[in-house]
């Protein structure tokens, strides 16, 4: 009996030292997309999309330095040194904003604070499977209510990488994509990014300082939701001046807008297929308008929410 | 068979016989075999057999046809409901309002160049300049849009159409615009603070 007991810790002690739990996995997801070397061609499917995508990072002087190129369609690239991002697109002079990661890929938050995501979404361990000719462990990042969607990352199983990401509605059915073709891990920073280091880059654009919204408070916003930045700003097509609140759960961004009402009425709702939706609600002259990516009627309760103090 | 007979058999399959002796051949069945055998061993040689070799092609499709079990025709599986069910799903999802495809020109978020709003006139007495971005990745592209019943009710003009398109269009911009500026972590911590957060 003793020697059955003996050889089933024998067995479970090396199998437990292996098993992380899901945070875990995202944790070391978020160290590896700050502190590896590595490149990755990648494509994106959102709805009727697909375009192809190259991302280079790594480390030049202890320097995180990365590139994004878009491989179809025009030249549309971006770098990141440190904290400076620079988008470089063929039908504009460069512009540099001050971001620590590239917008656009995968959601900045994975290589942020995991446990900021606690408030708002659960962490469950999947199955493995192959991508990208690599083993990987599929990390399920489950909402905790139904106000926001869900997402699923599957990470490489030596580098803790991410080698496809989904955005999944409330009905499972899939949003947008994100699959990794090719992995490579480097050894050092390819010439690129050195190149792209020494680079003088547009200085970050001077934006004056933003006009300190009105207290905007919302009476109801969903678990986990916080309010990042309120203020007042122009439209960039109409010129029209809103008042703006900023909001996230650290996944999902959500903008609300308040307007004086325009001639033309909003739709109540919209949706379009790669989740990004946008519902209005208006008061009396004035107009609120919620745009983000989170279910419609999501948008809709935030933006009846809003209350002015 | 006699060795003879075999030669005999040899040279017919070289034709240095002549028709006579061939009809003689052609009705000695016993020698049929040999025939055969003499004309595959020449198409060895010559390196002319086929990749498979059949030796008796006849007798195989006999077999075969003897072989063929009856078939019998399955009944067509009856419709499953699954089809349905995708398709109730669907219909809630735009909830019978009406919808109405944007067309994709005018809903792809337009491209913009970075701009200082400053440099119209009329805008000089406002100090606040836009910072005009396109989204790097993730252009938006509606592609149902559900109308409220009180917008099915009037009856939109196509005027009122495109400036409703083009309305929502600006948000959906500016909405991208912002999450490339407020990308950066530091946002997080001043979320309350009076000053202006530290990238802007």
């Amino acid at each position: 009996m003793r020697l059955i007991w003996l050889a089933l810790i024998v067995l479970a002690l090396p199998s437990s030292a292996e098993e992380l739990s899901a945070k875990a996995w995202l944790e070391n997801m978020s160290l590896a997309l700050k502190g590896q070397e590595f490149k990755m061609s990648l494509i994106q499917l959102q709805a009727d999309h697909i375009r192809p995508l190259v991302y280079i990072h790594g480390k030049v002087e202890q320097q995180e330095v990365a590139f994004l190129e878009h491989l179809n369609g025009p030249p549309k690239n971006a770098v990141r040194v440190g904290d400076t991002v620079t988008f470089i697109e063929h039908d504009q002079p460069a512009y540099s904003v001050q971001a620590n990661r590239i917008q656009g890929v995968l959601p900045p938050a994975f290589a942020g604070d995991i446990s900021v995501l606690e408030a708002g979404y659960q962490f469950v361990l999947g199955g493995r499977s192959r991508l990208a000719g690599r083993p990987s462990q599929l990390v399920r990042i489950i909402p905790n209510d139904e106000n926001r969607y869900g997402y699923q990352v599957w990470l490489d199983m030596d580098t803790y990488l991410p080698l496809r990401y989904d955005m999944l509605n409330l009905d499972k059915q899939l949003l947008e994509q994100i699959l990794v073709v090719e992995l490579i891990v480097l050894e050092e920073a390819p010439a690129i990014l050195h190149e792209a280091y020494k680079q003088d880059w547009p200085a970050i654009m001077a934006q004056p300082t933003r006009e300190k919204g009105d207290n905007w408070q919302f009476k109801w916003l969903p678990q986990g939701f916080k309010i990042l930045v309120k203020d007042n700003h122009r439209l960039i097509g109409s010129h029209e001046s809103v008042e703006y609140i900023a909001l996230s759960d650290g996944l999902a961004n959500i903008s609300v807008y308040v307007a004086r009402a325009g001639d033309t009425a909003m739709p109540e709702e919209l949706m379009t297929r790669n989740g990004l939706s946008l519902a209005t609600e208006r008061v009396g002259n004035a107009e609120v308008v919620a745009v983000g990516k989170v279910p419609a009627e999501t948008l809709t309760r935030i933006a009846k929410s809003i209350t002015i103090e | 068979m006699d060795k003879l007979g075999q030669e005999w058999v040899s040279a017919a399959v070289d034709g240095e016989v002549d028709k006579q002796m061939m009809a003689e051949l052609a009705a000695d069945t016993d020698s049929h075999e040999q025939w055969r055998d003499y004309h595959i061993i020449g198409d060895a040689m010559r390196g002319e057999l086929p990749k498979v070799l059949d030796l008796d092609l006849s007798a195989n499709i006999a077999a075969a046809i003897e072989n063929e079990p009856t078939i019998i025709a399955p009944k067509a599986a009856p419709q499953t409901d699954v089809a349905t069910k995708k398709l109730a799903n669907v219909i809630p999802m735009f909830k019978q309002f009406g919808q109405y495809a944007i067309a994709a020109s005018v809903a792809l978020v337009a491209v913009v160049g970075v701009q200082n709003y400053n440099q119209s006139p009329e805008i000089d007495a406002s100090p606040l300049p836009v910072l005009n971005t396109r989204p790097l990745i993730g252009s938006a592209s509606p592609v149902s849009l559900q109308t409220g019943p009180v917008q099915q009710n009037q009856s939109f003009t196509n005027d009122q159409m495109m400036e409703q398109r083009h309305r929502i269009n600006t948000y959906i911009q500016d909405h991208m615009l912002q999450q490339r500026l407020n990308n950066s972590d530091k946002i997080e911590d001043n979320s309350d603070l009076v000053p202006v957060p530290v990238n802007h």
